[in-house]
């Protein structure tokens, strides 16, 4: 009984997997870019965002048409709310790789004199995390959702050692102040994706728990 | 009368059978005063039969046998000395379908304060009007009340059974399924009204319509093959069911 739904749902579930993994492909590129300074690359994220983009709306149409046609309720219905906060999250994400791509465009111009580890580590651990929050979503994995977004501890540490190291070497170097602002800024947006992925593993928790998890704390 | 927060029926173990089959084992609840209260389940799931319990209607099926404890506000319901008159009096029922008598409306509403003793003209006035004003339905008929009740529309029909019983000032109002034979907009005007009436009454309504038992009740119990399964507040029971048996039932993913 209820195959329409069932079917409809897997077909949602699919949509979503083809968006994670778009999402994830950006942040693999952007992050392959900041090492290597494939300008070329990092336009491809640009235009993946906007696939990206069109797959959220597609995906949040049909989840609302499912709510007014089939009347879910209980895990269906938890399963549908959820969809909404994890092509959001997923949204998000996607604007953040965006946003990497095009530190790494600028950096192939102005190359930043020392390492850049801590952001690569940090997008590193953005795309694992990401992986992770939408398999724990698919396969319905509570652990694997709530150690997917313990992992936000990483990149918040990474974050916090990489504001100390540009900020000290710019009182060695005012002059480089522009740039500084912009690793700053990029490094921000690596902060806000871990949070991100938080809140769609938070969101994966209440579909299955019915619980409303704070995983970031 | 009962406070806010108080039980109307406490039920413990409650076994009845028709027969040799068994169509409620073991049912243990308590449904609390002034609220709605929904009976959810497949066909044949004892949630009627478990309805009928509360006013002893099940008295007027052959071969029943019934075991366990029903008090209503300290009331022993199933005990023989009982005096069923006056709990139905206080345990009123609206039945699936509308069942008005074919006399006028006036007199279908004054019918049970007349067999109560009612005889005073004015004071049947004001309960004919209290009862319908109650029953939502005052303004729609206030310049017919002395035409056939078989003239109204079905929804109308209803909420005139409704406040038929209201007349005779009941405690409890028990809906079997009321508004299965209604269309849309009369549904609505019943499930608005519920929500009015369970201010001064303790509502139990049965209900095939999953939706329904949603939107109006504050809990709802499923039945399943004569066990209650689940007894839960309306919105935990529907967000996120404890037990799968609900979960697979109320998604319509049963069977």
């Amino acid at each position: 009984m209820r195959n329409q739904l069932n079917e409809e749902l897997d077909r949602l579930r699919h949509d979503i997997l083809a968006m994670g993994s778009l999402v994830e492909e950006s942040l693999r590129k952007a992050l392959h870019a900041l090492r290597t300074g494939d300008v070329a690359l990092a336009k491809e994220v640009r235009a993946g965002d906007a696939e990206i983009n069109a797959l959220q709306l597609g995906i949040e149409d049909q989840a609302a048409m499912l709510i007014a046609t089939q009347q879910p309720v209980a895990g269906d219905l938890r399963e549908l709310v959820t969809v909404f906060k994890v092509t959001d999250n997923l949204e998000r994400i996607g604007d953040h790789a965006a946003h990497l791509a095009k530190t790494a465009r600028r950096l192939a111009d102005d190359p930043y004199p020392l390492p850049l580890d801590r952001l690569e580590r940090m997008a590193a651990a953005g795309v694992a995390m990401v992986h992770d929050a939408v398999e724990a979503y698919l396969r319905r994995d509570e652990a694997l959702a709530r150690e997917a977004a313990a992992r936000d501890d990483e990149i918040d540490a990474e974050h916090k050692a990489f504001l100390r190291e540009v900020l000290a070497y710019l009182a060695g170097r005012p002059d480089k102040a522009e740039q500084a602002t912009k690793l700053i800024a990029t490094s921000s947006f690596l902060e806000r994706l871990g949070d991100h992925v938080t809140n769609l593993c938070e969101a994966v928790v209440f579909m299955l728990t019915g619980e409303h998890a704070e995983l970031n704390d | 009368m009962m406070s806010e927060a108080e039980t109307a029926f406490s039920i413990r173990g409650l076994d009845l059978w028709y027969g040799k089959s068994q169509a409620l084992k073991s049912v243990t609840a308590d449904l609390p005063a002034r609220s709605v209260t929904a009976l959810i389940g497949p066909s044949g799931c004892g949630k009627s039969t478990f309805l009928r319990t509360l006013n002893r209607m099940n008295d007027l099926v052959g071969g029943v046998r019934i075991e366990g404890s029903v008090l209503y506000d300290g009331v022993d319901v199933l005990s023989p000395s009982t005096d069923v008159i006056d709990l139905r009096k206080r345990v009123g029922m609206v039945f699936q379908k509308p069942n008005p008598f074919p006399m006028s409306l006036y007199d279908n509403i004054a019918y049970g304060p007349r067999v109560h003793g009612v005889k005073d003209k004015a004071r049947l006035d004001d309960v004919v009007e209290s009862s319908l004003v109650r029953a939502a339905l005052f303004d729609e008929v206030k310049d017919r009340l002395h035409e056939s009740a078989l003239g109204l529309s079905g929804g109308q029909q209803q909420r005139l059974c409704i406040a038929r019983v209201l007349a005779v000032e009941p405690e409890v109002v028990l809906m079997d399924e009321p508004t299965s034979a209604l269309d849309p907009i009369s549904t609505a005007k019943i499930e608005a009204l519920l929500d009015e009436l369970k201010r001064d009454y303790t509502i139990v309504i049965v209900t095939h319509n999953m939706q329904q038992a949603g939107r109006v009740s504050d809990r709802t119990a499923f039945f399943l093959l004569g066990e209650l399964v689940e007894y839960a507040a309306t919105k935990e029971l529907f967000f996120n069911p404890a037990d799968e048996r609900t979960e697979n039932y109320i998604s319509g993913r049963f069977g």
